[in-house]
């Protein structure tokens, strides 16, 4: 132990706590930087000598700077924000479909249908009204256009859904670029004994933002790079190289088909069945093609199986019946291939194809009979159509009249939005409560960084002190020589 | 755990993103006064109210077609009803006629007030109503008595009107079985028309026994014509019953829509009142704990 020595220790620890105060520094400007890991500067002791058989310190030294992190909460994360991003798309498509089917503030099909046969009740009060017939035709049209219109709406809310495709593979394509490059960076700086905490806060908040776009997983490899898998195991990035998407028009539906080229190049594959994680189920992307491929369809199969069991009852009652010049005509068209219960292929479409087939209010066949003979007030068949209203027709979720099934689609519709949206609050938070743990683990605090500062800089001082009574201590010496 | 300033901040962003959800949802239903805004609120009680709503508008339909057939049975019956005060007055005629006692010049003009009487019971009979004839069946844009022969030309057919679901009634009335006694006439009854023919034609040969030979029949007119009333009075009675009973239906469909739909006033102003509160809490206590630093202390 020499004077000298005493010096040097003082010197380390000045050197340490400036580094120290540094990264706390760092912490402090970074308080507000998403996806920022809190940074620790770890002071060890110097490695001992003997002095006089005593060990003896030789002050301190930074081994390292940790960030803190946590690679299980990073996948918990992952995880959460796949389903988070999934249920958040299919709740704000679902909000777009819900008004579709809302009766119970504004005027829909339900009602159109119910006035529709009230104005048969009204012909058979009247059989040979004018205006009777003229409603019929006129609601019977706009009980068309209902159904158009919710098909049309329908089908551009998966328009919409396919559009907005475009937008998610291209961030999905930036991210997966983003995690290739610094993947690089990282390996070079790493390499060179360097710490790259900074690079790695970035790559981790781009592959959580990546999660929340696509079900994906990801794993640290030992050169510092990490590899990012979908769900179903395909690879997306592989050190310095991302996998791309891309879409195509599928000839057969007009819609996108997802297509995948593997990191470094190669062919591109067909993604759309895996890209959307089991059953569509996870990511934006994934939330996009379940409204678009499945969701959708189905409430679109419900619309023309209703259209197309009321279009066929309609026409085996209508033309049945004689309208006052003697003319027996389908209500609707197209006519049907076959009567109930409906084979779901000639349903097909139904609810976009109906028309009113009727061109004048004569051919309304209020009468069973020809008028010509058995007289103009004949209105058994306009009796026989208003009572179709609450005949059990055969439909495909088993014998429901018009109006049943039509509040059976009703009710369908809102049991998903409910489920949407539960699926949106509870998701979310489950993000929100990761978010905090991560915060808890990972987050700078100020009064923390405030508290490490002021330790730091009275460290400092106390080093400087130790400098001090060591060149004291070395002038004494000196004065001794005089 | 540790708890960052960015915790506190995220956590007091979520409570009051929470509590502005809660305060949206309940100001919409304090505007609206509805519980159940859109089906996803609450997807079974939609289903139940669209149905009791779909229910309520067929009782509207059902008291539209009770007004209706009401206001012809109404016309059918005061038909009847003139028909019934002819035959009365054909009766007092015909016993009047039917004593040796009058002469030839007062039967000649008794000869022509049953002429009268005898197309006046065809203009009953072809009465018109909304431009229909009455009694002309499912024929009835055409008078069904021939002026002159009196003979019918309509149909037997019944107009029938829904009056509850899958329950009809009807609102016209054979004018073959009221005026010509049956198809073919005087099948079920007596042809009205006939006897006042027969009348007209005995007065004319001065022959008062063949005048009272008819008085019998002017009873069975009377009665044919009386059964037809009492069957449109016992159609009115439905009508007024099935009216009382639908009137009742909607009115308590009213009420259990408004139970499953309606919001209860009371409970969301206090619960919005809660919210509020809660929302000025929140925003106090967060304003609080972000004024206190380690560095106001630190000097």
């Amino acid at each position: 132990m020499s004077l000298n020595s005493l010096l040097s220790t003082g010197l380390s620890s000045l050197n340490a706590q400036m580094l120290a105060i540094e990264v706390t520094g760092e912490n402090i400007t970074n308080v507000n930087t998403p996806g920022y890991s809190r940074q620790t500067a770890m002071l060890v002791n110097a490695p001992t000598t003997l002095f006089r058989s005593f060990p003896m310190g030789n002050g301190v030294k930074v081994s390292a700077v940790q960030r803190s992190y946590d690679s299980f909460l990073q996948g918990q994360m992952m995880v959460a924000n796949s389903s988070s991003g999934q249920a958040k798309t299919v709740n704000s498509a679902l909000q777009m479909v819900q008004p579709l089917y809302n009766e119970l503030t504004t005027e829909g099909l339900g009602q159109t249908m119910q006035q529709f046969f009230s104005t048969w009740q009204d012909l058979a009060a009247n059989p040979q009204g004018v205006p009777e017939r003229q409603s019929i035709l006129s609601v019977g049209q706009q009980l068309v256009e209902d159904f158009h219109r919710i098909n049309t709406s329908l089908v551009s809310v998966k328009d919409n859904m396919n559009q907005s495709l475009e937008q998610v593979t291209s961030d999905i394509n930036d991210a997966l670029k983003q995690i290739a490059q610094l993947n690089v960076s990282i390996k070079q700086i790493e390499t060179g004994q360097g710490v790259a905490n900074e690079l790695r806060d970035q790559r981790e908040l781009v592959v959580r933002q990546l999660s929340e776009m696509v079900g994906v997983t990801f794993k640290d490899e030992t050169d510092g790079s990490v590899s990012v898998n979908l769900l179903s195991g395909q690879s997306l990035v592989s050190g310095k190289d991302a996998a791309s998407l891309s879409l195509s028009t599928n000839v057969a539906t007009g819609y996108y088909d997802v297509m995948l080229t593997p990191p470094g190049g190669g062919p591109a594959a067909n993604a759309t069945a895996f890209i959307g994680g089991p059953g569509n189920t996870k990511g934006e992307i994934g939330g996009m093609l379940q409204i678009r491929d499945t969701t959708i369809n189905k409430y679109i199969a419900d619309l023309d199986e209703l259209a197309y069991s009321l279009a066929n009852q309609m026409n085996a009652q209508h033309s049945a019946g004689y309208g006052l010049t003697g003319t027996q005509m389908d209500f609707f068209s197209p006519a049907a291939g076959t009567a109930p219960p409906v084979p779901a292929a000639t349903a097909a479409g139904y609810s976009a194809l109906i028309q009113v087939n009727l061109t004048s209010a004569n051919q309304v066949a209020a009468a069973d009979t020809n008028p010509a003979l058995g007289g103009t007030g004949n209105n058994l068949n306009a009796l026989s159509i208003a009572a179709l209203y609450n005949k059990s027709l055969n439909m495909s979720t088993g014998n429901a009249t018009p109006e049943a099934f039509y509040n059976s689609m009703v009710g369908k519709v809102g049991v998903d939005v409910q489920g949407a949206e539960r699926g949106e609050n509870q998701t979310g938070a489950i993000v929100s409560q990761l978010n905090n743990q991560r915060e808890s683990v990972a987050g700078v605090s100020l009064d923390e960084e405030l508290v490490n500062l002021t330790k730091y800089q009275k460290a400092y001082e106390g080093a400087a002190r130790v400098i001090n009574v060591g060149t004291e201590m070395m002038d004494t010496v000196l004065g001794l020589i005089k | 755990m540790r708890v960052t300033q960015n915790t506190s901040a995220n956590q007091v962003l979520a409570s009051l993103q929470t509590i502005l959800k809660r305060q949206q949802m309940l100001q919409q239903q304090a505007a609206t006064g509805v519980k159940i805004n859109n089906p996803g609120d609450d997807p079974v009680a939609t289903q139940q109210v669209l149905h009791l709503k779909s229910l309520s508008a067929a009782g509207d339909q059902f008291t539209r077609n009770i007004t209706n057939a009401t206001s012809t049975l109404t016309v059918v019956e005061s038909a009847m009803s003139s028909m019934g005060d002819v035959l009365v007055r054909a009766k007092e005629l015909a016993i009047a006629m039917s004593n040796d006692t009058y002469n030839a010049e007062s039967q000649a003009a008794a000869a022509k007030e049953f002429d009268q009487l005898r197309s006046q019971v065809i203009s009953v009979g072809n009465t018109e109503f909304n431009g229909k004839f009455i009694f002309g069946g499912f024929k009835n844009d055409t008078a069904p008595f021939d002026l002159t022969t009196g003979a019918f030309n309509g149909t037997n057919d019944e107009t029938k009107v829904e009056i509850a679901r899958g329950s009809f009634l009807s609102t016209s009335y054979s004018g073959e079985t009221l005026v010509s006694g049956g198809s073919p006439p005087g099948s079920t009854g007596v042809n009205i028309v006939g006897i006042f023919d027969n009348i007209a034609t005995a007065l004319a040969s001065n022959n008062s026994a063949g005048v009272r030979a008819e008085l019998e029949n002017l009873d069975a007119a009377q009665a044919q014509v009386m059964a037809g009333r009492a069957e449109i009075g016992s159609r009115m009675n439905r009508l007024t019953s099935a009216n009382s009973v639908n009137d009742d239906m909607k009115l308590s469909i009213t009420q259990v829509v408004a139970g499953l739909q309606d919001v209860d006033y009371a409970q969301v102003l206090s619960d919005l009142t809660k919210q509020q509160n809660a929302f000025q809490t929140a925003v106090a206590s967060s304003a609080k704990i972000s004024q206190i630093s380690l560095l106001d202390y630190l000097r």
